[in-house]
């Protein structure tokens, strides 16, 4: 492996990426003066929860044959949330646009900006969680 | 084993694929389907509050068929389907009265599923088409109503699939 990132770079890009969400997301409810928007920050934001609460911990027992149903049943629930409030983000800005609350403009930014914070909240959770072997050589090293 | 147990029913000119991530996807498509039919009805509503310029307004009527869809929808995802399908299996504990029980609530949940569907198109016939409201800006509000609870009925039926074909795969797994 050539190619080798240090932490140190991920988690900055990483927070500037967030903080580039917001950005857009705080920006398309400024530049209009109507703060509708703002509610789909707190959508993304929640989105990432039930996976993390439910879900990739317990993926490795999942495959086995001994599952039991409750991990099962909590890990479609988990899933099912992710799946509704990811909809929702994206929607509710469209919804807000054909109800005549928003622009057009504001539309596009706030969905553009909620997609950013939640793939960069995703992409953080990836980058740590996953390999975390290899990080911790490059963080010793 | 399990190939030869899955070519037995349909014969298919295509792999039926059977991945692990199959109920995992179906789960995230049956999440994306509730959505969808939630914010579409949200949509009539805040459609009526704020920029419709008819006198015909979404009042408490509209959300029933949703609420009992709703409602139906989490009966049925909550009972134990897999099961209830072979009685003869025990897992139930054998016990006849728990799976006629098990049985009267799951057909609760469908018919209230099925209540809520054709509940909104009562309401989108009853209170708009029946009063000449059928110019669409207005007719959208009740066509809203509809597709929301397809939808719904559409995630249900979504959730349903996946969790019974991992069901089976898991199962062929362990014989």
């Amino acid at each position: 492996m050539k190619f080798k990132v240090s932490p140190l770079t991920k988690i900055i890009s990483l927070s500037g990426f967030l903080a580039l969400g917001f950005l857009l997301v705080i920006l398309s409810c400024a530049l209009f003066h109507n703060y509708y928007p703002l509610f789909d920050i707190l959508l993304f934001l929640v989105a990432p929860l039930p996976n993390s609460l439910f879900g990739s911990g317990s993926t490795a027992y999942s495959t086995s044959d001994f599952m039991t149903d409750s991990t099962h049943a909590g890990q479609d629930f988990a899933h099912f949330l992710t799946g509704t409030f990811v909809t929702s983000g994206i929607t509710l800005p469209l919804i807000l646009y054909h109800c005549q609350y928003i622009t057009s403009v504001s539309c596009a930014m706030s969905i553009l900006g909620g997609l950013i914070i939640y793939s960069s909240i995703v992409i953080f959770s990836w980058f740590f969680n996953s390999n975390w072997d290899g990080d911790e050589d490059a963080l010793f090293n | 084993m399990e190939g030869e147990q899955r070519a037995g029913l349909f014969r298919v000119p295509f792999h039926i694929p059977s991945f692990h991530g199959l109920r995992t996807l179906g789960v995230y498509l049956s999440g994306i389907l509730y959505a969808l039919g939630f914010w579409i009805f949200l949509d009539a509503v805040l459609y009526s509050k704020h920029a419709n310029a008819s006198d015909l307004h979404v009042t408490f009527i509209d959300w029933i068929p949703f609420l009992c869809s709703t409602l139906g929808m989490v009966i049925v995802s909550a009972i134990e389907k897999n099961r209830l399908m072979d009685y003869n299996n025990g897992d139930f504990g054998g016990n006849e009265a728990i799976i006629w029980q098990a049985r009267t609530v799951l057909f609760l949940g469908l018919a209230l599923l099925a209540g809520g569907l054709s509940g909104s198109i009562v309401v989108l016939i009853i209170k708009f088409v029946i009063k000449d409201y059928t110019t669409y800006p207005t007719v959208g509000m009740g066509i809203n109503n509809v597709l929301g609870n397809i939808f719904i009925l559409l995630s249900c039926v979504v959730l349903w699939i996946a969790q019974n074909a991992e069901d089976e795969y898991s199962y062929s797994l362990t014989i």
